[in-house]
């Protein structure tokens, strides 16, 4: 047993597959030590905000400032007059204010703005511009505002009567230091109902392997019974059993996965139940393969053997028959394990899954993130990671099967 | 001799079939003969067959031509459908306006009387509605609530208000060209009414007869009990709901389905005869394609006085929403009645030429209310405690920030009441009066301390609260993929679990939550107010407390929960026949207390009755809030918002 599994780490493949594996488990359990909220509390009020440090602007506006004179490597208005805009700002000038092209020199800021703010009257209507246009030269005409304007923001605070007494000015030079103010880290940004998605990621991959493992057992136990007396007992048994799980094989199983998960119910359709369900689905193939192990090795002498001392059957098929296909029906399970994870996943996209305010899967997480068009949008962050997170567990667990399948099959073994 | 060498041959080719037959079953004893058989067939066969057809032939030929003749037909047909919709270029861009988010399937029928129609494009019988291929009365505008003339011209109420006159437009002509008069008018009711189509059933609780006084003057009588009218209101609003049709049209179609009331509202009417600007064209399941008919009546100066510009509207069926989100983002479609997520990145990030109604949140015109009814047979929820509570520990700025991606008004701006948030309603209802009965966002301790002082606590510490010794569990259920209400109910559900009420969300297919809500058969479900229209507000307060749509075996209508109330069933009575300002003020705020206390729904945003994206890389000139045109957001295509169509010019 030590000399199998000492054999088993030698195996470069198992290795690399078990350190992935581990480490998300690992993740899984030691994240939620350190991050004691709540994976499923909506913190953020909008859709998808990206990655990274919120600060607190009151706080930040309020707080203690210091002067740092950093020089300054651009002008604002050199920010906001970019290639494009100013190519805007040229059609702009010559289609709609009629200002002759010769007198208009783009790669001149300060002449450009000084045409435009003779030119441009945000309430007058232009001929010949699309409504989108013109709401976009508006936001242009801010901006080019907002970055033409001195330095400073004044903080006004209202009196008892009403009135705004200025109370601080904000000069660009001012900068506070991050430590003193309230922040919120974001690793993976927010989701579309505003939570956290690192958080809910791993609370995610917690609850879909807890899905997968259950599956994986309950998909292995049902197809191993099954196989084992199918292939030792043969027969009539073995017919029977062998056409049900053709039946099953032959019915897509996802189907039936679908079928089940939608007469269960929402109420009744957990953690637990899904990896149930996916479970009692998915047990076809480990049935027949073990089945054909079986019937290869029942011949053998030693299980002839057995029989002739007079062993009962159920002692045969446990002490001659199943040491030998032991290494089979492992690795065997860490396949169930991963399809189970993936058809939790699958389940969840189209809404089958467990409840969305209950637990946080994997599936869900893409499901909502499809619903509000992340994909769309680009917010990456909250399907990507996700993604990346599936195919790693996947990765991780066929690649450890195939690592024991060298070790255990002679025929790979080099 | 011709005839005996055919013999010969025909004799010849029976020989070699069942030789080669004999050779094939006797799994090719005799080489020779299976290598030279199949040969001597294929020589036969081409002249063997002749000999046979010949003498039939006189005997098939006259049901054969006419199969033929209606294969070719069937076969020209084919082809023009065919490379219109396979070829690109048969609707020319610059000469077809492109729309999404109205039609999801292959069209199944052009019938107004229809009661599972799904066509987008030219039935929409609501108070805004679609006037491209079938007309009504009038039109109505959301943005002022006048009603604009259409087919009619004017129209007058008795002092009384007992009968509704309505002049049509002389000018107003069917596509086959013959004149639209008063008699079409008051068959198209009259059918309505005889086949018990959901408009006439619906219409013939308010309104006594539509006579035609001569061709171009309808008299339509109300209902009177005691003297005065049931309820004017729902008669004036015929005027701009009801699509009209063609007596001699509808006498056809009565005649071909032998006045059988079912078979009448299921016939698809694809020949049909209609007053609006555009007729089917193409329908299929890529796309349905209107055509503009050119010798549309609405070209007299009397109407518009020119035709609408674009020659084609198209409307590619998507699979999805974000099929159509992408097509509207590459400029494949012009004018887009989707949610969009954070819609307003197209134009700040992506740069690309689309706008909306309003430059800023909330983006559209918001008008009715999503709101969620609860189910006060059911027991737990017919406390009002038990609702209350739910209605204040949701978290409805969560609900308008990440569920409508920040495009509805919050509750602070606009407070609730049974009045939407337009200017037009909310002059009907006294906030300061009901101001001390709004709740505050997301009340979770307000909701728990309400619960306690109830007595309805968690007594056997599962975390659930218990009513009468049961946990308080209720299914919160809307369709499948109507995403920002999925996460509203989400958000709902979340907040049940913060006041130790069990809130499980139940997302079904449409059709089978179309059968819980208009049976009563939930626990809490969620669906919108009517829209803008001539009823508005009353309509809002029939669709939270109507006794009347409880009743009704199939209610679309509204109060789905079914709770009674005697006072506002009063003031619901009332409010019809009275004109006086004030009074409507009274009634309206009286209506919104008992909204606010009792709770027997709670509406959970706001929201435009249509979403409305445009997209200005083709067409431009399209409505915005600030253009002062007094054209509303209706897509192009609904009420007074169809008059966009006539001002759409190309982008230079």
């Amino acid at each position: 047993m030590k000399n199998t599994i000492k054999q088993i780490f030698h195996s470069g493949k198992f290795l690399f597959g078990f350190v992935i594996f581990m480490f998300i488990l690992l993740t899984c359990l030691i994240y939620p030590i350190f991050v004691t909220a709540d994976p499923l509390q909506m913190i953020g009020q909008g859709n998808f905000f990206k990655p990274g440090t919120y600060i607190s602007v009151e706080e930040a506006t309020l707080e203690k400032s210091y002067t740092l004179q950093i020089p300054k490597q651009f002008s604002k208005l050199e920010m906001v007059l970019d290639v494009e805009t100013r190519a805007k700002i040229q059609d702009f000038l010559i289609k709609q204010a009629g200002v002759a092209e010769s007198e208009i020199d783009v790669t001149d800021a300060e002449s450009l703005v000084s045409l435009w703010k003779t030119n441009y009257d945000p309430n007058t209507k232009y001929k010949g511009l699309t409504t989108a246009k013109r709401k976009a030269l508006k936001r242009l005409d801010g901006q080019i505002a907002a970055a033409m304007k001195e330095s400073g923001v004044i903080i006004a605070e209202k009196d008892e009567e009403g009135a705004l007494a200025q109370s601080k000015v904000i000069k660009d030079t001012d900068y506070v230091n991050i430590k003193d103010v309230s922040k919120k880290t974001f690793l993976l940004g927010t989701d579309n109902f505003g939570r956290d998605v690192l958080t809910e990621l791993v609370a995610a991959a917690k609850s879909s392997l807890k899905i997968g493992l259950l599956a994986g057992l309950i998909a292995t136990a049902i197809g191993l019974m099954l196989g084992l007396l199918a292939g030792y007992v043969g027969g009539l048994v073995d017919n029977i059993i062998i056409f049900i799980t053709n039946l099953f094989t032959v019915i897509p199983s996802f189907v039936i996965l679908i079928l089940i998960s939608y007469s269960v119910g929402d109420k009744a359709r957990g953690i637990a139940m899904v990896g149930i369900i996916i479970g009692i689905t998915s047990w076809p193939w480990t049935t027949r393969s073990v089945r054909s192990q079986v019937i290869s090795l029942r011949n053998r002498d030693h299980v002839n053997l057995s029989k002739l001392s007079g062993h009962s059957m159920f002692r045969i098929i446990f002490t001659d028959i199943l040491p030998y296909i032991a290494s089979y029906v492992v690795m065997a399970m860490i396949l169930q394990i991963s399809s189970g994870i993936l058809a939790e996943a699958q389940l969840s996209m189209i809404g089958l899954g467990p409840a969305t305010t209950k637990t946080a899967t994997l599936g869900l997480m893409m499901q909502w993130a499809m619903q509000y068009s992340a994909h769309l949008n680009g917010s990456w962050w909250a399907y990507f990671p996700v993604v990346i997170l599936i195919a790693l567990i996947s990765f991780s667990l066929n690649l450890m099967n195939t690592g024991l399948d060298q070790v255990f099959n002679p025929q790979l073994r080099d | 001799m011709k005839k005996n060498l055919q013999k010969v041959m025909s004799l010849l080719c029976v020989s070699a079939l069942s030789l080669s037959m004999m050779a094939g079953c006797g799994g090719g004893s005799t080489g020779g003969t299976t290598t030279e058989a199949p040969a001597a067939t294929e020589e036969t066969s081409t002249e063997a067959p002749a000999a046979e057809e010949t003498a039939e032939e006189t005997a098939e030929e006259e049901t054969a031509e006419e199969e033929e003749a209606e294969e070719t037909e069937e076969a020209a047909e084919e082809e023009t459908t065919e490379t219109a919709s396979s070829d690109g270029e048969s609707t020319p861009r610059n000469e077809t306006l492109y729309e999404a988010g109205q039609q999801w399937g292959t069209i199944n029928d052009w019938n107004p009387m229809s009661a599972n129609s799904n066509n987008g494009l030219a039935l929409s019988a609501n108070e805004s509605a679609r006037e491209l291929v079938y007309e009504t009365l009038f039109m109505f505008n959301a943005l002022d609530g006048n009603l604009y003339p259409l087919l009619g011209s004017e129209y007058s109420w008795n002092d009384d208000q007992t009968e509704l006159t309505v002049t049509l437009n002389t000018d107003a002509k069917w596509s086959d060209g013959s004149q639209f008069t008063a008699e079409d008018v008051a068959y198209t009711y009259d059918t309505h009414v005889k086949y018990q189509s959901s408009q006439g059933a619906d219409f013939s609780t308010y309104i006594d007869s539509v006579e035609a006084v001569d061709d171009a003057t309808v008299l339509i009588k109300a209902k009177v009990e005691n003297g005065v009218a049931v309820n004017p209101l729902k008669v004036t609003s015929m005027l701009n709901t009801m699509y009209m049709m063609q007596k001699a049209y509808l006498q056809t179609v009565e005649e071909r389905n032998g006045e059988d009331a079912d078979k009448v509202k299921q016939d698809t009417m694809e020949d049909l005869v209609h007053t609006g600007p555009y007729a089917p064209y193409i329908s299929n399941d890529q796309k349905a394609v209107l055509q503009r008919d050119d010798n549309y009546w609405g070209q007299a100066s009397s109407m518009w006085g020119k035709l609408p510009v674009p020659k084609y509207i198209a409307h590619t069926i998507y699979k999805d929403n974000a099929a159509g989100q992408v097509a509207l983002s590459q400029g494949e479609v012009d004018v887009c009645q989707q949610f969009i997520t954070d819609v307003q990145n197209l134009w700040l990030e992506d740069d690309l030429p689309i706008s909306t109604w309003l430059d800023d949140a909330p983006y559209g015109a918001c008008e009715v209310m999503p709101s969620m009814f609860f189910n006060v047979e059911r027991e737990g929820l017919d406390q009002k405690e038990v609702r209350r509570a739910i209605a204040m520990a949701v978290d409805y700025e969560q609900i308008i920030a990440s569920a409508m991606s920040g495009q509805s008004p919050t509750f602070d701006e606009y407070p609730r009441s049974v009045v939407g948030p337009t200017d037009g309603e909310r002059k009907y209802v006294d906030f300061d009066a009901i101001a001390d009965l709004q709740w505050k966002n997301a009340d979770v301790d307000g909701a728990n301390a309400l619960l306690d002082d109830a007595g309805i606590v968690d007594s056997d510490g599962d975390g659930i609260r218990e009513y009468n010794g049961k946990n308080l569990s209720f299914k919160a259920e809307c369709p499948t993929g109507w995403s920002d209400w999925n996460a509203s109910m989400e958000i709902v559900a979340a907040a049940g679990e913060k006041i130790g009420i069990d809130i499980q969300t139940y997302f079904p297919e449409a059709s089978s939550f179309y059968d819980d809500m208009t049976t009563c058969n939930f626990d809490i479900c969620m669906w919108s107010t009517p829209g803008a229209g001539v009823m508005n507000p009353y309509s809002k307060g029939m669709f939270y407390f109507s006794e009347e749509y409880a009743k009704l075996a199939s209610n679309w209508s509204g109060n789905f929960g079914h709770y009674m109330n005697d006072d506002a069933e009063a003031i619901l009575e009332a409010i019809p026949s009275e004109t006086d300002e004030a009074k409507l003020k009274e009634y309206y705020t009286e209506l919104s207390r008992i909204l606010l206390d009792e709770c027997p729904a709670v509406a959970l945003m706001y929201r435009p009755t249509l979403f409305y994206a445009v997209n200005e890389s083709v067409w431009t000139n399209y409505p915005a809030a600030d253009d002062g045109r007094n054209i509303p957001p209706t897509d192009c295509t609904d009420g007074y918002g169809i008059a966009a169509l006539y001002e759409l010019e190309l982008v230079e």
